[in-house]
């Protein structure tokens, strides 16, 4: 590889590693429609209750407000829509402080200033809540602080049936089956242990994260909002889960139809798969689960060089597994979450483009988080993650900050997470990233993890924030 | 037998007569009306609500969530209508069940009553033996100490509740204990339970409720 090659691919890391924050919203649309507090459908915003998630799987359409109705002359329901619109927002106003300062961005040697308040980070609006009888959606249109931009974001349409059948009363089995149209893999999901709802629910939007995830992970690598996904699903006596949605790619903004300025395009499906099992008892629950994606797709543009969506193409087969328990007491909320990702990697395109080293990676993704809370009101979270891979020295090559000096993804660390929330549906949150890995190594060596003296712990973060949904 | 007893049986016999009496008042008793095939869907679809929390045969798993199977129809049916009317405001009647009842008409909260009530009981869980017997001398025997009457002279010898009183056998002792501190505490309106519980501590509360879990 050339110096100017690499030099590149090193500024191009630097511009396309935006960190995304991961996914975190509960909406109030779903209490103006139901009638029903947070806690009904919440442990403590966004994680799921048993109660939310049989909401969700019954396609959010539960009502407890009058409806504009309308019939046809053979008694059908033509119509079944709220009277009030299950509309709400969201505001996320947050401070950011990095151990050691970011370089500036146009002045080489020069550093960014230290800390970053974001008013706001992030304001979505929702529209979450019924459509028609069965027919529901969640949609969130979100403005993003950092690219000052307004965009479609996470959205989930779903339908649903119920079916209760068996013995005298027609009530010994339950049966619940959807359809799903959504954007993002997991984000159908009704368990906070997969990707999409996961821990942690909210992360700073300029801190810096780790420069690649697996494609069905909320990181840097991952296919959210960039795929488009029709799903079937089933969900038996409140126990098993199956789903099966097939995603393409679904590019916001660019090139339409798609073409080489585009990145990562899925060729042909993507099929999601999902199975899941969940026993309660009492005040608990717990659930184990799989999951997993498997995606071929072009690399298209990539280290700002435009490849056809024709010939070679990247294979990425992710599978994983997840737990989740909960208890939900009248004082005392406990949770516990984890997720086990591996991804094999096939890269035939990015190997004959120049884009990889090898033609096989392999990409680990563990995280572990452990949550309690007092009375809803007060607690905090403890999380773990570790994520580890091939080495692969030009698919992680150097640059300031974003880049691997040794060529490996690996990074591990811990969040630690105080929570206070004066009302259900608000949230003041200090949370603390410590990483002991980033992108590689500890960097605590010449030249640190990235080539450019930077150290993992320099990237260790501070951030507040103000999470208020109304 | 002592005086506090006599009074105690009086105020809960006209306790009860007056349940009775409202009971009668409510439309479970109102002479039956043939539902369409739409209706009964429709009662259908709001049962497997119901059942989301209360489980769909009336047997709940959390005790957040009272079982509603074999429990009278009169109490349903007046529960309902307190929550609709929003007069009982305890925290989890607003947090979970004022939306829910909000659009629920008298014919739906009469055939939802009859339904949970025709459901088979939740099969008791025995308990601590000492706390269960303890428990169980408070239900039969009220503390006269304290001048607390017999809760079985409401809800029956075997808690299996009368007309408006609740049945109280087989129900999750958690969700039975916050009952009866929410109505000692009146954030829940009980004027007859008001009486009753003023003086009966948390730990004889705590052995009554297991008792009843029992049953």
């Amino acid at each position: 590889m050339t110096g100017l090659h690499r030099l590149i691919i090193c500024v191009f890391a630097a511009g396309v590693c935006v960190v995304r924050a991961a996914p975190s919203w509960a909406v109030p649309s779903f209490a103006r429609q139901t009638g029903m507090a947070c806690s009904a459908c919440h442990t403590v915003f966004p994680e799921l209750s048993p109660f939310g998630r049989e909401f969700k799987l019954n396609g959010y359409v539960l009502d407890n407000i009058k409806q504009v109705t309308g019939i046809d002359i053979d008694s059908r329901q033509t119509l079944s829509l709220n009277q009030i619109p299950p509309i709400s927002l969201m505001l996320q106003v947050s401070y950011t402080h990095t151990s050691a300062p970011l370089p500036d961005s146009a002045i080489s040697g020069a550093l960014a200033k230290d800390g970053d308040l974001l008013f706001p980070q992030q304001v979505s609006l929702f529209y979450a809540g019924k459509i028609a009888d069965g027919l529901g959606a969640f949609i969130q249109l979100t403005y993003d602080g950092v690219g000052d931009s307004f965009g479609f974001d996470n959205t989930d349409v779903r339908y649903a049936h119920h079916f209760s059948f068996g013995g005298a009363n027609s009530n010994d089995h339950e049966l619940i089956l959807g359809i799903t149209l959504n954007n993002n893999p997991t984000v159908q999901d009704v368990w906070n242990s997969t990707p999409a709802w996961g821990f942690p629910y909210s992360l700073s939007s300029v801190a810096p994260s780790p420069m690649t995830s697996a494609k069905i992970d909320s990181g840097a690598g991952g296919f959210g909002q960039s795929v488009g996904g029709i799903g079937v699903y089933a969900w038996f006596d409140d126990h098993y889960y199956a789903e099966l949605t097939d995603y393409i790619s679904a590019i916001r903004g660019g090139a339409h139809p798609l073409d080489s300025t585009s990145t990562n395009v899925i060729t042909g499906n993507a099929p999601y798969w999902r199975v899941a099992y969940e026993t309660r008892w009492a005040r608990n629950s717990l659930e184990v689960g799989a999951y997993g994606l498997n995606s071929t797709v072009y690399p298209g543009n990539t280290n700002g060089i435009n490849e056809p969506l024709s010939g070679p193409t990247n294979k990425y087969k992710d599978v994983a597994g997840d737990f989740q328990y909960q208890y939900i007491g009248e004082d005392h909320l406990f949770t516990a979450l984890g997720t086990y990702i591996h991804e094999s990697q096939t890269l035939d395109a990015s190997a004959f483009y120049g884009f990889s080293t090898n033609n096989s990676n392999t990409l680990n993704t563990t995280k572990l988080t452990a949550e309690y809370y007092y009375k809803r009101r007060i607690g905090g979270s403890v999380g773990y993650f570790n994520l580890t891979g091939s080495s692969d020295p030009i698919l992680y090559a150097p640059a300031p900050v974003t880049g691997s000096a040794n060529g490996s993804p690996k990074s591990n660390g811990y969040i630690l997470e105080v929570n206070y929330l004066p009302w259900l549906n608000t949230k003041l949150q200090a949370q603390y990233v410590g990483y002991q890995n980033f992108n590689g190594q500890n960097g605590n060596n010449p030249g640190g993890y990235d080539g450019s003296n930077r150290t993992a712990s320099n990237n260790n973060t501070v951030y507040l924030l103000v999470w208020l949904n109304f | 037998m002592k005086f506090e007893y006599v009074v105690a049986f009086l105020i809960s016999a006209s306790v009860g007569i007056a349940g009775i009496a409202r009971a009668e008042e409510t439309p479970a008793e109102a002479p039956a009306v043939t539902m369409t095939d739409a209706q009964k869907a429709a009662l259908h679809k709001t049962i497997e609500t119901c059942g989301t929390c209360h489980g769909i045969n009336g047997r709940s798993v959390a005790p957040t969530f009272p079982n509603l199977a074999a429990q009278t129809a009169p109490y349903i049916e007046l529960q309902l209508h307190a929550f609709k009317d929003q007069s009982r405001a305890d925290p989890d009647a607003q947090a979970y069940m004022w939306g829910m009842a909000s659009q629920l008409n008298d014919a739906t909260i009469s055939g939802l009553a009859n339904y949970f009530a025709a459901q088979p009981a939740a099969v008791g869980i025995s308990g601590n033996v000492a706390l269960v017997a303890q428990g169980k001398h408070i239900y039969e025997e009220g503390v006269p100490a304290r001048q607390i009457p017999p809760c079985a002279t409401c809800h029956g010898p075997r808690a299996q509740g009368m007309a408006t009183f609740p049945r109280l056998a087989g129900q999750h002792a958690p969700y039975l204990l916050k009952q009866l501190l929410v109505i000692q505490s009146v954030l829940r309106m009980a004027p007859v339970m008001h009486g009753v519980v003023k003086d009966l501590s948390k730990d004889q509360m705590q052995a009554v409720v297991a008792y009843l879990e029992s049953l």
